[in-house]
């Protein structure tokens, strides 16, 4: 009953005829051998770094090793891009790694998984902004970290290298595993950074989150790639989509044990991407100094989700219910997190649901099938996002780790803030998607627009969420800035005032000087650039493995084709979120907590500021119905195993011989005589036996022969 | 070249240092084996059967030992035996050097029952008799019990006897398994007393009928599931390793283990393949449930050195999994895990030693924000708890990987080696790798970072004084684990190579047997389904009669 | 049959000696079993020697060779290291309590 109401009311997005999809046929090559230095170069600086911590280095050293070699890998990355022909994704081997055969039924099996790069234009995206922003940002942390030169700055430097090392093998990899490497690489890089400030409990407390909370993500993706190779029998990308496009695979006839990898590659994808059920590691994640939280939890390792759903794009169409499972969990989560968004004081935090917003954008972009939308997202996000980040540490930075919102502003009118004032105002505008003139509206338009036009379960609902997501995007970017950087000038100093190297006097905030100014200009032109990227990036993704034609409009009226009135439409929640935000945040600033103490007082409506104040609960829900019931069980099952099966079961087994011995304990009295007598006893029954042994042989003799 | 010098060294090097005067005893200890060590190596460099799973240094003659009953001292390696002799010799010196300052009383006592310990594991992995391999694994108890009983903390008298009773008596199951093959085989027509490892297994794999196997395996499983440990027999492990010295632990936790989980590889999975495959799932699920159970149980845990022995039940659990998937990638892991286990857990040993040297505390409570006082320490301790997670690019994920991904493929449509297990062994297996990053974690979160907290009298009653961070001698011990951590992490070719030839010989029984057994058993599952089947009819029959009424 | 062996004296066979010597032995054994003062039940046991080395004697003689003399030899031997071994300890025993009885040890049991 209940089966068939689902196949009525579901529109089967994907048929089986459209799942085979043709994959570019990628080919080994031995022409890029350098290539593999794109991957290497993070790895020595790591190493070199650590050479550093072992001679005790007091200097910046570190940070330009850091900086010098993962420029070097960004150029390499260049050149690669501009050696690589539009034609099939090329295949370059670097090192044997996990390489087992074996014999059956006649041939030889093997399982390879070694490092090889497998560059398409899926990965040179992802690789450019990865390993460009990584460099920019590494710059920058050389200024932003210099408080700590000769104490944290080489463990900082060495955690970036390693992330560098990790995220390009998860993006550059040619199989499964080498992804798995790198994809638990970026989780431990993300630990090791997020706790950097080790002291502090609550950094030490999120970091182990982070790391958990991914690692519930990373069983999804292992049980996907044991499942790819039992059914499959390889791991590796070009076998894997030569085996797809050879057909046999398809919706109808997939068994179970096919239909299941797309979910749990999605589990994966949700657990690295902080979408629900799993973001709740994001946004603690904050802990982390600015820099590591604009590189890896903004711009870079937070899309890896994102690069695996899309590289495993023809995997994903082997059941028809997951893509739209994922653009449900996209567009619900885009939602969640900007309502939490808007209720939050701290700017980085409001960034970081800003960041699981914009994530939740690309998987419904991936869910209804545009990959590019998604694609161009993550582009343009990365620049935008890194911006936002950066000015934001430039404030917490300049005003002892001042993040309240309440408690800084009017910035902009402050001697040597200007650089960092614009350069937010224009990452607010992009992640507001104002028309025309930044990158995110041009990509958000396209995700949005597509989720109009894909017919599928519910997706229209999608796009009307997207709408409303966009419009409260808009009011809480701008309810930073116009809370921080227009108003009258005031400020108050944060926590680390009074340890930091300003004494007890006069709090005096220190402008970014060169180093910062210049990477957040250089990335701001990057954002504006790649508003002219748009059909660079469509290319690209249209000749990778995430390939997959958009359905079109069916009309061409105005109406008739989202793609049409987006943008107007767009354009006017992106505007009217911003004119709500200047409307409370700056012309009227007491409104906002006027409407707040009115839904306050109102017992009707009382719960929504507090939920969203209080991120509706999520941390306590999962404590609660997760954490709190496995630890009582770990503490019961501790009990039972020193109770139950240590003292009752193994030492009552061990007191059976004891019990037995206090039987016969009382023949020992320690009278002598009693033992002369036994042992007399003793003789004379054996000497009875010996004379009387031949009957007694005949006698067993004949019993055992009577048994037998 | 020869085996024999291998124990020779180590049994002669324990009378030297009980003989010459206390001051040097460590010295000599330490040089015998690393000459040990050496030694060992020069025999790698010789070991010509890397590639074809063939046994080497065979003695030859052979050396009898009571010919009356066909018992022998030989002695041979295959590359299994080779990686864990080289496991061995390399640990001991380490082990010998990083308790140079923990010991303090009796010294010439510890260093010779350490180098006898030493002797004695080698002869486990190079015994070629079964006699021989009994006599050295249960060898291995009585330093063991002394390490314990003379140098372990507060409850070591109820640890030692526990370890030695409840191991003890497993191994006399074992034996009593070992006797019955042995004694079978005499029994043939024209049959002779043998222990011959070779000509025992061919004898076992053959003769024995399903029910003589099923009863083997269980006396073998008793001894070697004791030692290795599996839930529900593994109590004696977290007591052991709370109350041993360091070093003690570390032999432990490295080498003793494996004694169990090599049994199963050299002698449980070639001897009774048909019971093998018959109880391959219940073995499995035991593993599973100590994976999980010890898993959480690590989570509670207030003491470092009991988590980590518990981590150890936890992790043998994915060893033992991937020896019973049957097929070369499983196995694969689990002789890799072994090795992997060694290196991690023995390094994360070592540290939790060196805070009770200087704390002379493992109370986690006690403890908080090492990093800060001892940086040197807090790197490695992180690095081996990372290894210890699986962190790809470090040891244990190879081999955790490869045990997970081998049970996963050991379903019965597997073309080429079909197995009794399958996804959701692995998919319930696979929880532990969550569970493991929790706990561990946990603890690393506890003591490494956080605020600083010292225990406030840290008086050391021992006198010897020592710096904050880590001494030049302790960071000694602790790089060649880390270095071979990340060598292994990276490089797992040679390895698996190396050891791609006696596992094929180990499995060459079982894609048939098990095929055997799926058809055996298959009409039997088709009959349930049927079975099932119309009783789910005539239920939705009399629904469909109620819906109608 | 014990009448008839003393009657024919004058031949005296293997079995009066091992007749003897069992005799010798029990008495040995029975006084050892009763009494409680340990000198008279560590000449018991001498007595219950003294029955053993009777028979072997007997025996060797019977056989025609030495062996039997041999040993009763290094018996008498080994007895009077014992005797002097077992009266010091005696002498000990009876220091720390000042009896002779051997219940008053029976603690040692454990």
């Amino acid at each position: 009953m209940l089966g068939s109401f689902a196949a009525t009311i579901l529109p089967i997005v994907v048929s089986s005829e459209s799942a085979v999809v043709d994959v570019p046929v990628a080919q080994a090559t031995d022409a890029f051998g350098w290539a593999a230095l794109i991957l290497w170069l993070p790895a020595l600086s790591t190493v070199l770094c650590g050479l550093c911590a072992v001679m005790k280095v007091k200097s910046k050293l570190p940070g330009w090793i850091t900086v010098g070699l993962l420029g070097t890998s960004f150029l390499l990355t260049l050149a690669l891009f501009f050696s690589y022909e539009y034609e099939n994704p090329v295949i370059i081997h670097a090192l044997q790694w996990l390489n087992i055969s074996w014999n059956g039924e006649g041939e030889t099996v093997q399982f390879i998984a070694n490092f090889a790069l497998y560059v398409d234009s899926l990965t040179l995206l992802w690789m450019l902004f990865v390993t460009g922003l990584g460099t920019l940002i590494a710059l920058y942390a050389t200024e932003y970290m210099e408080v700590d030169v000769g104490k944290g700055y080489t463990r900082f430097f060495a955690g970036i290298s390693v992330f560098l090392f990790a995220m390009s093998a998860l993006v550059l990899g040619d199989n499964l595993v080498m992804l798995y490497l790198g994809w638990e690489g970026v989780g431990f890089a993300s630990y090791w950074l997020i706790g950097y400030y080790y002291k502090k409990p609550s950094a030490v407390a999120a970091a182990k989150k982070a790391f958990i909370v991914n690692r519930i993500g990373d069983f999804g993706l292992a049980l996907g790639i044991y499942f790819i190779w039992h059914n499959f029998g390889t791991v590796e990308y070009r076998v894997l989509f030569e085996a797809l496009n050879a057909g046999g695979y398809s919706t109808e006839t997939a068994g179970w044990s096919v239909r299941a990898i797309p979910y749990l590659l999605m589990l994966g994808a949700f657990g690295k991407s902080a979408q629900l059920p799993l973001y709740v590691w994001l946004p603690d994640a904050m802990e982390g100094p600015t820099p590591v939280s604009a590189l890896i939890h903004a711009a870079t390792m937070v899309t890896a989700g994102v690069y695996l759903i899309a590289r495993m794009y023809p995997v994903m169409l082997l059941d028809e219910y997951a893509l739209p499972i994922v653009a449900w969990i996209g567009g619900l989560t885009a939602l969640l997190a900007a309502t939490i968004g808007m209720a939050q004081y701290d700017i980085k935090r409001i960034f970081a649901y800003s960041t699981i917003s914009q994530l939740g954008y690309m998987f419904l972009g991936l869910g209804v099938l545009t990959s590019f939308g998604a694609a161009y997202h993550v582009f343009t996000h990365a620049f935008f996002k890194a911006v936002l980040f950066l000015t934001a540490g430039a404030v917490m930075h300049g005003f002892a780790g001042q993040l309240d919102l309440r408690k800084v502003s009017g910035l902009r009118h402050m001697p040597g803030w200007r650089i960092v004032s614009w350069t937010m105002f224009y990452g607010c505008l992009c992640l507001a998607g104002f028309p025309l003139i930044t990158n995110g509206f041009y990509s958000k338009d396209e995700i949005i627009a597509q989720a109009f036009i894909t017919p599928g379960f519910g997706f229209v609902a999608l796009g009307v969420i997207g709408l409303i997501t966009a419009l409260f995007t808009a009011y809480y970017a701008f309810r930073v800035w116009f809370r921080v950087c227009a108003g009258p000038v005031h400020f108050e100093p944060g926590d680390d005032h009074h340890n930091g190297e300003h004494g007890g006097g006069e709090f005096h905030p220190h402008a970014p000087r060169l180093v910062i100014n210049l990477v957040l200009v250089v990335i701001t032109i990057g954002a504006i650039a790649s508003i002219f990227l748009g059909d660079w990036v469509l290319r690209g993704v249209g000749d990778s493995t995430a390939v997959y034609p958009s359905p079109h409009a069916e009309g061409d009226g105005f109406w008739a084709n989202p793609h049409r009135w987006m943008p107007w439409v767009a354009s006017a929640a992106g505007i009217g979120g911003i004119l709500l935000a200047w409307y409370f945040h700056l012309a009227n600033r007491s409104a906002a907590e006027r409407m707040k103490n009115a839904l306050l007082a109102n017992g009707l409506t009382r719960w929504l500021p507090t939920a969203m104040e209080n991120k509706w609960y999520v941390d306590e829900l999962y404590h609660a119905t997760v954490r709190a019931p496995l630890w009582i069980l770990g503490h019961f099952l501790n009990l039972f195993d020193r109770y139950v099966v240590d003292m009752f079961l193994v030492d009552g087994i061990a007191k059976l011989p004891r019990a037995l011995a206090r039987t016969f304990q009382p023949l020992q009295n320690g009278i002598l005589q009693s033992y002369a007598v036994s042992m007399a006893g003793g003789l004379a029954l054996v000497a009875v036996l010996v004379v009387l042994m031949p009957q007694f042989v005949e006698w067993v003799r004949s019993v055992m022969g009577g048994a037998g | 070249m020869s085996l024999v010098p291998l124990m020779i060294l180590p049994l002669l090097g324990a009378i030297g240092v009980a003989v010459f005067p206390g001051r040097r005893a460590k010295w000599i200890a330490l040089g015998v084996s690393t000459a040990t060590f050496l030694y060992s190596v020069v025999l790698a460099m010789a070991f010509d059967h890397w590639h074809d799973g063939g046994f080497a240094f065979a003695s030859d003659p052979p050396v009898g030992w009571l010919d009356e009953f066909g018992i022998t001292l030989n002695m041979g390696a295959d590359s299994v035996s080779m990686f864990l002799v080289l496991l061995t010799t390399l640990l001991m010196p380490l082990c010998i050097w990083g308790s140079f300052t923990a010991i303090r009383e009796r010294i010439k006592e510890y260093f010779a029952w350490m180098l006898g310990i030493e002797a004695a594991m080698i002869g486990v992995f190079i015994a070629r008799d079964l006699i021989f391999f009994y006599v050295c694994f249960e060898f291995t108890l009585i330093p063991m019990y002394f390490l314990i009983a003379i140098w372990g903390s507060t409850n070591r008298a109820k640890a030692c006897i526990k370890f030695f009773l409840f191991t003890f008596t497993g191994s006399m199951v074992a034996l009593a398994g070992f006797l019955y093959i042995a004694w079978q085989h005499a029994a043939l027509p024209g049959g002779e007393w043998t222990f011959d490892i070779a000509r025992l297994t061919t004898f076992a794999a053959t003769g024995l009928s399903a029910t003589e196997q099923a009863w083997v395996l269980l006396a073998l499983m008793t001894g070697f599931a004791v030692k290795v440990p599996l839930f529900p027999v593994h109590t004696w492990l977290p007591l052991a390793h709370t109350e041993a010295p360091t070093a003690g632990s570390v032999i432990l936790a490295a080498v003793l283990l494996k004694l169990g989980t090599y049994g199963l590889f050299r002698f449980v999975l070639p001897m009774v393949p048909e019971a093998v495959v018959e109880y391959a799932p219940v073995i499995a699920v035991i593993s599973i449930i100590g994976i999980l159970y010890a898993g959480l149980i690590c989570w509670v845990q207030e003491d470092i050195k009991r988590l980590i022995a518990y981590s150890s039940v936890s992790h043998l659990g994915f060893c033992v999994l991937g020896l019973f998937a049957l097929n070369p990638l499983g196995v694969q892991g689990s002789v890799l895990y072994m090795i992997n286990h060694g290196l991690s857990t023995g390094a994360l040993f070592f540290l939790v030693g060196m805070i009770y040297e200087r704390y002379h505390t493992r109370e986690m409570s006690k403890l908080g924000g090492l990093a800060k006082r001892m940086p040197v320490w807090a790197f490695f301790m992180v690095f081996f708890v990372l290894a210890s997670v699986g962190l790809p690019g470090l040891n244990g994920f190879i081999s955790e990987f490869l045990c997970l991904i081998g049970a996963f493929t050991a379903s019965a449509d597997n073309a080429a080696y079909p197995g009794v297990l399958g996804p959701w062994y692995a998919a319930a297996a696979a929880l532990g790798m969550i569970i493991a990053a929790m706990y561990l974690l946990i603890m690393t979160g506890k003591v490494v970072f956080g605020p600083l907290k010292e225990p406030a009298a840290t008086n050391n009653s021992h006198g010897a004084k020592l710096p904050a961070d880590l001494t030049f001698r302790e960071i000694g011990v602790l790089v060649p684990l880390a270095v071979l951590c990340l060598y292994i992490g990276f490089q797992p070719k040679p390895l698996t190579d190396a050891l791609e030839g006696p596992i094929t010989q180990v499995l060459a029984v079982y894609p048939e047997t098990v095929r055997q057994h799926l058809a055996e058993n298959a009409p039997a599952i088709d009959e349930l389904d049927r079975v099932i089947l119309t009783m789910t009819e005539t239920d939705s029959d009399r629904n469909k009669g109620a819906d109608d009424g | 049959m014990m009448l008839a062996a003393i009657e024919n004296l004058g031949s005296i066979t293997l079995s009066h000696y091992i007749f003897t010597s069992a005799l010798l032995f029990v008495i040995g054994l029975i006084g050892f079993v009763t009494r409680r003062n340990m000198i008279v039940m560590f000449l018991c046991t001498e007595l219950m020697f003294q029955g053993a080395a009777i028979a072997m004697i007997a025996f060797g003689r019977f056989h025609l060779n030495a062996s039997g003399q041999v040993f009763v030899i290094f018996i008498l031997t080994v007895a009077a290291a014992e005797a002097a071994l077992a009266l010091a300890l005696v002498v000990l025993l009876y220091r720390r309590r000042e009896t002779l009885s051997a219940e008053v040890w029976s603690e040692l049991k454990e």
